[in-house]
């Protein structure tokens, strides 16, 4: 099942709007190589969850993925052929919120060509731009 | 031999001449330490990458100041990809200092044909040793981890005259069993799925029992 959290304190959420880059996360900690965001944007529960499934299949237990985001943030829509007003709508989608710079999967236990290759599958299934990056050095 | 840094006094302070002097690749760098006074320097940014590469922590600086520094900190930008600013801290070479060192693993563990999967739990420790003999990232080999079995800090080798700060019995890395993930996907929350709790919002069994 995709993610979405346990307990909330509101249903649905404004929109709002990303400003700014990543000043939390946006450091690989856990393993050697991460996946950078490039842009701001949402990641859907089901994108996430895709994204982890193509890189599972791929290191086949080798190694370690980390997901480092959470849909915390759930989308609403109103049915189709609904007429205007009747409030908003009900929650569809649960979303991650992403802001450039974030660490968004991270890989330990395998090669740095394992890894690239890895994040390359996963980075197709992403609805922004990313890159590869690899841990700084202490 | 340490890194040498080519620094010139930095006259112009502030954010706004720190942005400019970036765009001409240097970088604003403070030195301080040994109660004198702090020194802002600009540094060439190449020569920076350079030290950040090398994995050094002790630089030798040249130029308008000569003194040998220790590197506490390097601020980067939100991507990670530019060095912003850089900390150094004024040691004489027969000085005690603390310092974070990398741990690398090599060669392969067993537990990994095992069925295991190896967690590389602590990346880095802290020790404390003399300026001039800061040690290299340290190599831990892992050809007898087997699944369920771990090393610690404690066990790590350390070269003479160094001492270990980190906890000794803090896992290093350790070698778990792969947990089973499932790879379907088969429900999808919202619409005809289920919901999270909403917090502070009574569910139709506490009204009925009021």
């Amino acid at each position: 099942m995709a993610l979405m959290p346990k307990r909330v304190k509101h249903r649905k959420s404004q929109r709002g709007r990303i400003k700014g880059s990543a000043t939390r996360g946006n450091k690989v900690v856990f393993g050697d190589f991460g996946l950078q965001a490039l842009q701001g944007g949402w990641v859907k529960a089901q994108t996430i969850e895709a994204g982890r499934v193509a890189a599972q299949q791929y290191i086949r237990g080798e190694g370690r993925l980390y997901v480092r985001m959470f849909p915390h943030r759930s989308i609403t829509s109103t049915p189709l052929e609904t007429r205007m007003g009747k409030g908003k709508g009900e929650p569809e989608a649960w979303v991650a919120t992403v802001k450039p710079g974030t660490i968004m999967y991270e890989l330990g236990g395998v090669t740095e060509e394992q890894a690239k290759v890895c994040f390359a599958r996963l980075a197709h299934k992403m609805p922004i731009r990313v890159r590869f990056i690899r841990r700084r050095p202490a | 031999m340490a890194d040498t840094l080519n620094a010139t006094v930095r006259e112009n302070l502030g954010s706004r001449n720190s942005r400019r002097l970036r765009n001409t690749s240097q970088i604003p760098a403070v030195l301080y330490g040994h109660g004198q006074e702090s020194v802002s320097l600009s540094i060439p940014e190449s020569e920076i990458l350079a030290v950040i590469r090398h994995g050094a922590k002790l630089v030798d600086v040249t130029g308008a100041v000569k003194d040998s520094a220790l590197i506490q900190q390097v601020q980067w930008d939100a991507l990670g990809s530019d060095v912003l600013h850089l900390d150094l801290l004024r040691v004489s070479k027969d000085e005690a200092v603390t310092i974070t060192v990398a741990v690398h693993l090599r060669g392969e563990a067993p537990g990994t044909k095992e069925g295991g999967v190896l967690d590389h739990a602590r990346h880095e420790i802290e020790l404390e040793c003399r300026a001039d003999s800061i040690p290299e990232p340290l190599e831990i080999t892992v050809n007898e981890l087997h699944v369920g079995q771990s090393i610690t800090v404690g066990q790590l080798e350390l070269p003479d005259g160094v001492t270990l700060l980190t906890d000794p019995d803090l896992v290093l890395v350790q070698c778990v069993e792969a947990a089973v993930e499932a790879d379907d996907e088969d429900e999808v929350p919202g619409v005809g799925g289920v919901e999270p709790e909403v917090i502070g919002r009574k569910t139709e069994e506490d009204e009925g029992e009021e």
